[in-house]
């Protein structure tokens, strides 16, 4: 009996593969976009325009703020209501591309906030630029602040990209409850689908960690 | 028009909230010139050096460096900048870079001097603060003195016009202050307008031309050092010696 459903539930690898293909390219692709736009809010956030800050503060807090099946169905189901259609893959990469850039501009905004005073001071002090300032004195320093906590928010991005499923993009969640309907055994399909998630999760957390340890002893430049 | 100096306060005024910081400053440094700035804590020596390159806005009056005034919409606050060195207490090296790379970091960004000459003239500098073994250490290699050396070339790197000092051998083990010391000597025998808030009378008798004396935000003395250390003439600058010669 359980051998049946063995055989049956490897019948359905290339569904399986293409399932966590889809996850793997929805986090990809809304991890890299996330990390810019992320950095972008952190930076201005930390700008010293109090406009633009407050604006960026109450738009993460609303996202941190409500749950993000909540937000993808808000973006799926309720903006065609104003015209504007979106299938489900840009729904998706919308959705997972806006939570990842509110939970990192918060983990920029702190680590550029670590960094003393005095390194702004001296940098302004010999005619850097804003920008300049920014790229040559700021970031490198708070990048030992942020690339933990950073690498950390990619394996939860990945984790919570599971919820896309629910406005029926085919992703490694999708293809378990499909699977589960040939074969009815949840526990064994539903533990598949953890491991695939484990499987793309695992180096991630083990890289969060090294550069952890990285970071507390390293003096000079943050390398990879 | 009256005469201007490199530096020139015209009744600058500066409050920190209902705390009256600088009180009606009037103090003018002319080209080449050395002044040592000395005070109790808290006297508002530190914000007027501060003042100078704009880590500091002042409230009123007037303040003109290198013929420019501070806060009018025509001056270019960040190219001003770059024609004055400023030394902090706390050094403020960039933990992340080498001392060769915190020496050239302005000079390659914001003078634009390629990058093998600004390494050059990098290398030469730091020779000439007495670290040329020390290009490619890190900030957290060297001792506090070597940090403060460093800072020094940092600033001389950018051939500034004036060099401004934040108490810069206050955090130093007493062992080291005079090797710092030296290097400021040189700076100024070299002809560099240089305001000075320190505490190393030695320093104060040996290059400056003027010691200003502040207590409570406002300019009590100022006077050539030998008058100044000799016959002080207000009770404050008295008192403020007694406590500083003391030891």
């Amino acid at each position: 009996m359980i051998w049946q459903q063995f055989l049956s539930l490897a019948g359905s690898y290339p569904l399986a593969l293409r399932g966590l293909g889809m996850t793997v390219v929805l986090s990809l692709i809304s991890l890299v976009l996330g990390t810019l736009l992320g950095f972008g809010l952190g930076i201005l956030r930390t700008g010293g325009n109090r406009l633009i800050s407050s604006v960026i503060g109450a738009w993460v807090d609303l996202i941190r703020g409500t749950p993000f099946l909540v937000q993808i169905f808000l973006i799926f189901f309720i903006l065609p209501e104003f015209g504007i259609e979106l299938d489900a893959f840009t729904a998706g990469i919308i959705a997972l591309t806006n939570l990842a850039a509110c939970f990192i501009c918060e983990i920029v905004a702190a680590g550029i906030r670590s960094v003393p005073t005095g390194q702004v001071e001296a940098a302004l002090a010999s005619g850097l630029s804003r920008w300049q300032r920014m790229r040559q004195v700021v970031l490198p320093q708070a990048m030992r602040i942020v690339l933990p906590p950073l690498v950390g928010q990619y394996v939860l991005l990945i984790k919570d990209s599971s919820v896309v499923s629910a406005i029926g993009l085919t992703d490694l969640t999708r293809v378990g409850w499909l699977v589960v309907q040939r074969v009815p055994n949840g526990l064994l399909v539903f533990f598949l689908v953890g491991v695939g998630y484990f499987i793309v999760c695992y180096p991630l957390i083990m890289l969060a960690r090294r550069l952890e340890r990285r970071m507390g002893a390293a003096h000079g430049e943050v390398q990879l | 028009m009256t005469k201007t100096g490199m530096i020139d306060f015209r009744g600058v005024n500066k409050w920190f909230g209902a705390l009256n910081v600088l009180k009606d400053i009037t103090l003018s440094v002319e080209p080449r010139e050395v002044v040592v700035v000395c005070g109790p804590s808290g006297s508002g020596k530190s914000t007027l050096i501060r003042c100078i390159n704009g880590l500091e806005t002042i409230k009123d009056g007037d303040l003109i460096v290198d013929g420019q005034r501070l806060g009018d919409p025509a001056t270019n606050m960040t190219q001003l900048r770059t024609e004055i060195g400023f030394v902090f207490q706390s050094f403020n090296l960039y933990p992340h870079k080498t001392a060769l790379e915190n020496v050239t970091l302005a000079p390659i960004h914001v003078r634009k001097i390629p990058r093998t000459e600004a390494e050059h003239a990098g290398r030469e500098l730091l020779a000439k603060v007495g670290l040329a073994d020390k290009v490619n250490a890190y900030p957290a290699q060297l001792s506090g003195g070597q940090q403060q050396r460093v800072a020094i070339a940092r600033c001389l790197g950018m051939r500034p016009k004036i060099m401004l000092f934040d108490e810069p051998t206050s955090a130093l083990d007493p062992e080291m202050i005079s090797e710092v010391l030296d290097v400021m000597v040189a700076v100024a025998e070299e002809g560099m307008t240089m305001m000075v808030v320190t505490h190393e009378m030695g320093f104060a008798r040996k290059v400056a031309r003027r010691v200003v004396f502040m207590d409570a935000g406002a300019i009590v003395e100022s006077g050539t050092p030998d008058e100044f250390f000799s016959h002080p003439r207000t009770d404050r600058s008295r008192a403020f010696l007694s406590k500083i010669l003391r030891h």
